[in-house]
């Protein structure tokens, strides 16, 4: 398949900026210690570069191709048209089956790609990333061993516990895994962490698992990340002969929503969708949905953006059963994006997703990450809501459950 | 110049010596026992850096982290260390100058021109924010406020900043100006001379500004040996680590602010040598 080339449709300013015109509230830029901008620098102008280098972005998708098995297919869910109320009452419901690549999740593709750059534009030595449900690090940690770079990966330790079988993995690939436990012992404070690290280290490169974190990482990641949307776009033309009616995916940080939603983002007839977690419930505050309840902006780990956060600017742990949603804030762009309006929000519940997986499992016969359920979940509400038989609807099924089923399984017997 | 450091400058001058400054978070570990270190610390310091805790920093060693998670769990809120500091100058009798550093999220959330006037309102001499990139526009609006009421934004420069960075932080810089010795996190390392001389040397050929060092200063040795090249010297973690020692040990409010004290008075001899 020819994957069409990425093209630049929401570009921030140089500082690194989305500015919402009507509000003039701005998202993203580069707030830093000042012994990081030399680092922010290097790789902003490595990544102006690579954007122009032929070579790197033909080797790069080669790689992506035949190792990460980006070209994933897009599977008509006949099952959740079912469930929705069928097909003569919604339309069709597609998923796009990211969880079949190489590490079964979206996270391979950002985190391979960064690597890439790192080894070969910025001539690194070492990768510092960090980690919540261990999907990044294990796919950081697998594109640095075949890159023969040392990987340095700090997680909470909080995480460490819950998802053991992605530590696992990423300790067999040779990754050297630093607990952080400092405060909410989480992604937050690990991302705090190698940021950190790196600081110590400018001969090191910071690989950034999400859409998040000082300029340029925003851009650079969904960049990277929209492979996939790109080539859903294509799939889904030559399945239908056109865009989907709506594209749904999960948020936490906001990667795998920037990638597969990004190459819409200027077609209005397409209604994009982020779903957040809302945990036990928005109304509890044990929740990991920034946008849905109303963040206000401030100023997380180097970007201005919506963060859960106390009154004083102490930044509120989130809470979810999804460790890669157990974020709290949100990418930069994605901010602004909601802020306009074009990304719609919605949140499912901690509950709510734990009974579309054992769905999913029984009915379809696929084993979804927890993080997917959220958004299958809201997505068949959305679909049911709008009962168009005219409609398309494209789900991004973002990873594969594998790391999810001791926990599931106990769910699913303590509810029997 | 700021007033106070225009005092300062000016006695350690005539005294042939750099001057001191300590590092402390604000309400570590209680509100009471920090109040009574810092008026101690004014005995021995021409300076004093207060600390404002924010929960996700992300240039602190985790002993200043640690110091911060024992600080917001004493109740630290902005305001809190206004009225800290506040209470502390009207206790003492020193010149010592006051500033605040933290990061830009609390600012943020506290309202620039308010954290700006509150500043004025309780003494505060000086700002140190450590993430607030000189190209940002709240750095502006930041060191528009402090300039027009008379108090300092003191910038950070690293060993690994370009000229570029060193010239607009200089632009913004009008008391003095703080050199990170090394690359890495709040008293990870030990100070890096060869890094001190290199920056200094830079910075005196552009600028006459007064210029602190800090990062990894954690004895009366590195003391001196700073003081040799910088006119401040700034010592944060062994500190706070002494007042994490004395807590353990069950000491508070006075009987801390001594056990502090007699450590920090020894360190800040370090400048008269």
């Amino acid at each position: 398949m020819k994957i069409p080339p990425f093209k630049e449709i929401n570009a921030p300013d140089k500082l690194g900026y989305w500015t919402n015109k009507k509000t003039g509230e701005t998202y993203g830029g580069q707030y830093i210690s000042p012994l990081l901008i030399p680092n922010l620098k290097k790789v902003e102008t490595g990544f102006k570069k690579a954007m122009k280098n032929k070579k790197f972005l033909a080797d790069l998708e080669e790689q992506l191709v035949n190792h990460i098995g980006i070209v994933t297919p897009i599977l008509r869910s006949k099952e959740l048209e079912e469930i929705a109320g069928g097909e003569k009452k919604i339309g069709k419901i597609f998923l796009k089956r990211t969880d079949l690549h190489h590490d079964s999740s979206h996270k391979p593709v950002s985190a391979f790609s960064s690597v890439f750059f790192a080894k070969h534009i910025l001539k690194a030595k070492k990768i510092i990333t960090e980690t919540g449900a261990s999907m990044n690090a294990r796919a950081v940690a697998s594109a640095c061993a075949k890159l023969n770079l040392s990987c340095e990966v700090h997680i909470g330790a909080l995480d460490a516990e819950k998802v053991s079988l992605n530590k696992d993995i990423t300790e067999l690939y040779g990754a050297d895994i630093k607990v952080c436990h400092d405060s909410t012992k989480s992604l937050l404070p690990a991302m705090a962490a190698a940021l950190r690290s790196w600081q110590g280290d400018p001969t090191a490169m910071y690989v950034v698992g999400s859409v998040c974190g000082p300029h340029p990482y925003p851009l650079m990641v969904r960049t990277f990340a929209s492979i996939i949307g790109r080539i859903a776009k294509k799939q889904m033309k030559d399945l239908i002969g056109k865009s989907p009616s709506t594209v749904f995916a999960v948020c936490g940080g906001g990667s795998n929503l920037s990638a597969i939603s990004y190459p819409f983002y200027n077609e209005k007839s397409v209604d994009i969708f982020g779903i957040e977690s809302a945990g036990k419930g928005i109304a509890s505050g044990a929740h990991a949905a920034t946008i849905t309840s109303k963040a206000p902006i401030g100023i997380l780990l180097g970007a201005r953006s919506n963060v859960l956060m106390d009154a004083d600017g102490q930044v509120d742990p989130s809470e979810t059963e999804a460790s890669g949603l157990d974020f709290s804030g949100t990418g930069p762009e994605i901010c602004y994006m909601a802020s306009t309006g074009r990304i719609k929000f919605r949140a499912t519940t901690d509950k709510e997703a734990q009974e579309t997986f054992l769905i999913m499992c029984k009915k379809t016969g696929i084993l979804p990450a927890i993080e997917a359920c959220y958004v299958i979940h809201a997505a068949i509400k959305e679909i049911k809501r709008r009962k168009n038989p005219k409609e398309n609807h494209l789900i991004h099924l973002c990873g594969s459950g594998e790391s999810n089923v001791g926990r599931m399984l106990k769910y699913k017997r303590n509810n029997e | 110049m700021n007033k106070t450091f225009e005092k300062i400058f000016a006695k350690a001058k005539s005294e042939n010596r750099s001057c001191f400054v300590a590092f402390v978070t604000g309400m570590d570990p209680d509100y009471e026992s920090s109040k009574q270190i810092l008026i101690e610390l004014s005995k021995y310091c021409d300076c004093i850096e207060v600390g404002v805790s924010f929960n996700t920093s992300t240039s602190d060693s985790s002993i200043i982290m640690g110091a911060n998670d024992r600080a917001i769990k004493s109740g630290a809120k902005t305001e809190k260390i206004f009225k800290l500091i506040k209470q502390v100058k009207k206790n003492i009798e020193s010149d010592t100058a006051f500033v605040t550093m933290g990061y830009l999220n609390q600012i943020h959330v506290y309202g620039i021109d308010r954290y700006i006037n509150d500043c004025k309102k309780s003494g505060v001499d000086g700002c140190i924010v450590v993430d607030s990139n000189n190209e940002a526009p709240e750095d502006d609006k930041i060191f528009k406020g402090l300039t027009n009421n008379n108090m300092a934004f003191i910038k950070l420069i690293a060993p690994t900043n370009d000229s570029n960075y060193i010239k607009q932080s200089l632009k913004k810089s009008l008391s003095w100006l703080y050199i990170v010795s090394y690359a890495g996190v709040t008293g990870s390392k030990k100070v890096n001379i060869n890094n001190v001389k290199k920056l200094t040397k830079l910075i005196r050929k552009q600028s006459k500004i007064p210029i602190g060092v800090g990062f990894g200063i954690k004895n009366y040795n590195d003391v001196k040996n700073v003081s040799k090249l910088a006119d401040l010297v700034v010592c944060g973690s062994s500190i706070v680590e002494k007042i994490k020692e004395g807590n353990k040990k069950g000491l508070t409010n006075q009987n801390l602010a001594q056990f502090v004290g007699k450590y920090v008075r020894r360190l800040s001899e370090g400048v008269k040598n």
